[in-house]
């Protein structure tokens, strides 16, 4: 990832914040629409949730070796 | 009748599983396009409401049925098909051709179904020529999941049929018509009947067990045919059963769960279409016209680009002879092409604007919106960023980025396969672009818009915070050299077990059994070999009991003949 990614991610974000306080900002169908950037936060705490979540299940229960159903 | 038939796209297809073996090798690649273009020209000539009609003893059956759900599915069935026959134009196995078209036979055949008998045929072909692209792959592994892959199918096609007839024997119709929303023997038999081919979990094992064994190019039948007619299926008969909502979106975070889990790319791939399917599942489940819509569209779009990462990832297999992972790894740069057809179906599944995920997967989100499944919504949102994290991220990135994990030469992948991927990409981005195009076709009038500022903002915001997750902790999520317990577990483990009791313990019983009536007959044998030694012990005389067999047979015939004759007598 070179800078140029990085700087174009927080451009991105940037725009669509603006985008949410200014277009939508009497949108409300949902509750969690008053939450801002609502989207961002869920987005990053799925993915977490999602990839510790799931090793943890992994190593608890299902990794197995792969010969596992040789023998 | 026989001008009839030609408007049987199912017919038409089947008709060139019969005509390949007759062709010249050379011939048949070009031929086995013939077949599904021309069904996909019938279904565009059949007009709503079209029917063929027949009967079979006192039932009639509707061999087609079109209309706009019936059309939607055939189409795509029979575009799969052709994009199918595109990338497996090199191959040389006239059983994998003809058994792919039988397949796809057995789809659309599913797909134009109006009773449940026609239903179920079409069912089975399609679980019996689908088997064989399992087995043609001439592994051990493929033979046993090929055998595994047909039992479970077969069951599922048991317990379909049994629903069908508990269901005719009810209301005594066997045509297909949707079920009203109550748990009756015959549609919860069918439900799990077809459930099986849905992939439900827990009823879903097969899938990722059988289709990383598949061959290279069968793999891109199975991912579209089996579970999407079975999704069409659910919609016929079961639209709006609640029950459906929550098990799609558990089947969606379950297979989100297994894809981050799994090594094998093929395999994360597979646990992606469960994750994929529980979308529509929900949207059947959900049961309004938007929701319906939503599933139909989705199933569209998921057909396209599933087919077009099975391609890449088949041919990551073609090139390097690997599929996992932990083996494979920094070698992009020498196939460029299929990295970047990959990426296009990978953005198109994770949602991205201008991609026919973004237009499909959000209809099925928005409509669990205004039905107010709020956390339907939320957590059809999380497995999104489950789809992005491990088919948009992990995927590509472990298997073409970073270092290489072994050592592998990468062969140059055939043209055809590179140019069907090539389709698949321009079609994913096609409906993306100009989703009008497929809306304009739904079951229901669409008043939806993808491209509003709202779902910019939130496919933008989930998808970079995602990209951030992925990059902080991707160490986490490297190739793992270790396999995943699913509900297989339960059936392939205890096999051994009961192959034991139910098999070789038999078996022995048996075997024993008949030592023991062949000694006693061998032991009597030898004692009454001189019956002078019996009837006159004082005798030395020897004599063999074979000589005294033709008088002794005389006498007993009479005796017989005497007990016949006074029986006879008696009963007069």
């Amino acid at each position: 990832m070179k800078t140029w990614h990085w700087t174009t991610l927080i451009i991105l974000i940037i725009a669509t914040l603006i985008a949410e306080f200014t277009l939508l900002s009497d949108y409300d169908s949902h509750w969690w629409n008053s939450i801002p950037g609502f989207y961002a936060i869920w987005g990053f705490l799925s993915c977490i949730v999602i990839i510790y979540v799931s090793k943890w299940i992994g190593k608890l229960f299902l990794f197995r070796d792969e010969t596992y159903y040789d023998h | 009748m026989i001008t009839e038939l030609l408007f049987f796209p199912a017919v038409l297809v089947l008709l060139g599983a019969l005509v390949l073996p007759l062709a010249k090798q050379e011939m048949r690649p070009s031929l086995f396009l013939v077949f599904p273009l021309a069904a996909l020209a019938t279904i565009w000539i059949m007009p709503d409401g079209f029917t063929i009609k027949t009967s079979l003893a006192n039932y009639e059956l509707i061999l087609v049925q079109a209309n706009s759900l019936s059309r939607i599915f055939g189409t795509i069935f029979a575009m799969i098909a052709v994009i199918g026959g595109v990338f497996a134009w090199h191959i040389k196995d006239l059983g994998q051709q003809s058994s792919a078209l039988a397949y796809g036979a057995g789809a659309l055949g599913v797909t134009f179904a109006g009773d449940f008998f026609t239903l179920l045929v079409f069912w089975e072909l399609m679980a019996v020529s689908s088997t064989y692209l399992i087995w043609a792959h001439r592994t051990a592994v493929s033979q046993h999941s090929g055998m595994r892959y047909l039992v479970y199918h077969s069951l599922g096609g048991g317990i379909l049929l049994t629903g069908i007839l508990t269901h005719l024997n009810d209301t005594g119709s066997i045509l297909l018509s949707s079920f009203p929303e109550t748990f009756t023997l015959a549609s919860l038999l069918i439900l799990i009947g077809v459930a099986i081919n849905a992939a439900i979990p827990p009823l879903s094992a097969w899938l990722p067990d059988a289709y990383p064994n598949s061959t290279i190019t069968g793999a891109v039948f199975m991912s579209a045919f089996t579970t999407k007619s079975a999704v069409y299926v659910l919609m016929i008969l079961f639209p709006g059963w609640s029950i459906l909502i929550w098990l799609g979106v558990a089947m969606a975070i379950y297979g989100t769960v297994y894809a981050i889990l799994s090594n094998d790319i093929r395999q994360i791939l597979a646990y992606s279409i469960i994750s994929q399917i529980g979308y529509m599942v929900t949207g059947i489940g959900i049961g309004t016209e938007m929701a319906l819509n939503g599933a139909a569209v989705h199933a569209f779009s998921h057909i396209l680009y599933k087919c077009l990462l099975f391609m890449a990832a088949g041919g990551v297999l073609y090139a390097t002879g690997k599929s996992k992972l932990s083996e494979l790894g920094g070698f992009a740069s020498k196939m460029k092409w299929v990295v970047g057809l990959y990426i296009i179906g990978a953005l198109s599944i994770s949602g991205f604007p201008l991609f026919n995920g973004f237009i499909s997967k959000s209809m099925i989100v928005s409509a669990a919106g205004s039905a107010h499944y709020e956390w339907v919504y939320l957590l059809l949102t999380l497995a999104s960023v489950g789809t992005f994290l491990h088919t948009g991220l992990k995927l590509p990135y472990f298997t073409w980025f970073g270092k290489q994990k072994s050592e592998f030469t990468v062969k140059p992948v055939p043209k055809n396969m590179i140019f069907a991927m090539g389709i698949g990409a321009f079609l994913c981005t096609l409906f993306g672009v100009w989703p009008q195009l497929l809306y304009n076709y739904l079951p229901f009038p669409v008043d939806y818009h993808p491209y509003t500022v709202y779902h910019l903002v939130e496919v933008t915001q989930i998808l970079i915070f995602t990209f951030i997750g992925f990059w902080i902790f991707r160490t986490k999520l490297d190739g793992n050299p270790k396999i995943v317990l699913d509900t297989d577990w339960f059936y392939r483990k205890p096999a051994a077990f009961t192959r034991t009791i139910l098999v070789n313990k038999v078996d022995d019983f048996f075997g024993l059994a008949e030592r023991v009536v062949h000694g006693i007959a061998g032991h009597l044998a030898s004692r009454f070999d001189n019956p002078m030694a019996w009837l006159n012990p004082f005798s030395t005389e020897e004599n063999n009991a074979r000589s005294y067999s033709s008088p002794a047979g005389t006498v007993m015939a009479f005796i017989l003949f005497a007990f016949l004759v006074f029986s006879l007598y008696l009963i007069t």
